[in-house]
């Protein structure tokens, strides 16, 4: 059908119907007619047929692609648990090396009081101008202190043992991650493999596009602060920063 | 602020520390302590900490800034616009670094601001600049 012609009729079209009504091809004839008064809307129906039939067909695509079912009823659900894993590995670690930490310092404080307190007497010992009672009191309390300092050295040898054993989760909370890493990169071919489907390219990403942001622009640790010039590199730059403002 | 064991500082100020993570609480309640701090409270969100200056008579905040509930940029805003509040000191230690958050900071009416990841030598620093700016 040509839509293009000028006129409403064309004659092509008139001799066809012609040669239907003469041929007794009634149905054709009235087809024919309906197509004339109704150029644009047959048209219509076509394209809009065949859109349908494209719809239907990538909806069933969807339907058949199994995988991203599995993505979002089981494998992010198993991410969620396994990035809460990392949280509750890290945290025990930190806690742990902390625990440790703070036992250690009021033993070491202990050690250095206690050394300290011998010091005056040694020192005159070192000058030679110790007197015997106050030697034989300085020999009690060195020996104490030996005593003391070898029973806590190994103390917290065994204590910094579990501060080393504490630094595992790098090795867990790594794969762990790892794992995420595929799935997000997963879900990312999806989601984009979905834009294209549509019609959405997902070729070229917006001229400013940028992750979203919370209240008050929280972002949280900025990972890629090479790239950016709206974020600070390190303290001294804060500092620059506020002396610039009068801070 | 003289923090040197010797100073003047009164050593027995309350302090409030404001943070999500209970383990950043906790290295900071030691860095304090290593500064000679004794009374020191902790609050897991701004929503927790206000109610509890409010309540006592602290000296100092030192607060994270995103934490989920009441923000730390809002304490800060909120503890600014208290009457009876308005003169304590805070300071933000945050993992945010974006020259924006830290000029709002700033004009919020924040003391210092430490970006994470940060030192013990930069924490005291902070604290020495914050009180002899107090006098």
């Amino acid at each position: 059908m040509n839509i293009a012609m000028v006129g409403r009729v064309s004659l092509e079209q008139a001799k066809s119907l012609v040669e239907f009504l003469e041929t007794d091809q009634q149905d054709k004839a009235d087809a024919l007619i309906a197509e004339i008064q109704n150029p644009i809307n047959s048209e219509l129906f076509a394209e809009i047929g065949k859109l349908t039939r494209q719809l239907h067909d990538s909806l069933n695509n969807f339907q058949l692609d199994s995988r991203l079912n599995d993505l979002a009823t089981a494998d992010i659900p198993d991410a969620k648990e396994r990035l809460n894993y990392v949280i509750t590995r890290t945290e025990e670690a930190a806690n742990k090396t902390m625990d440790v930490v703070e036992s250690v310092f009021p033993v070491v404080d202990n050690l250095a009081e206690r050394v300290r307190g011998v010091n005056p007497s040694w020192t005159k010992l070192m000058n030679n101008e110790i007197d015997l009672p106050e030697f034989k009191g300085l020999c009690v309390d060195i020996d104490a202190l030996l005593i003391a300092t070898g029973k806590e050295t190994q103390h917290i040898h065994s204590l910094m043992t579990d501060v080393l054993m504490a630094q595992d989760f790098q090795d867990l909370t790594g794969q762990v991650i790892r794992k995420v890493i595929d799935l997000v990169r997963e879900v990312e071919d999806s989601l984009i493999n979905m834009l294209t489907a549509f019609g959405l390219s997902a070729e070229k990403p917006q001229e400013n596009a940028s992750p979203k942001v919370g209240d008050n622009l929280v972002e949280g640790p900025i990972v890629n602060k090479e790239n950016r010039d709206d974020v600070v590199e390190d303290q001294d730059d804060v500092d620059d920063l506020l002396s610039s403002l009068g801070f | 602020m003289n923090v040197s064991p010797e100073g003047a500082l009164d050593k027995n100020m309350k302090v409030l520390v404001v943070d999500d993570f209970s383990t950043m609480r906790r290295i900071v309640k030691n860095l304090l302590r290593d500064l000679g701090f004794t009374n020191i409270q902790e609050a897991d969100d701004g929503s927790t900490a206000l109610p509890m200056l409010q309540g006592g008579d602290f000296d100092f905040v030192v607060t994270d800034w995103n934490m989920p509930g009441m923000q730390g940029i809002d304490l800060l805003k909120a503890i600014r616009a208290d009457a009876s509040l308005a003169h304590i000191p805070v300071l933000l230690i945050t993992a945010e670094a974006k020259k924006e958050q830290i000029i709002m900071a700033a004009q919020a009416g924040v003391n210092g601001y430490i970006v994470k990841p940060f030192t013990a030598g930069t924490l005291r620093t902070k604290l020495d600049k914050i009180f002899e700016r107090l006098g």
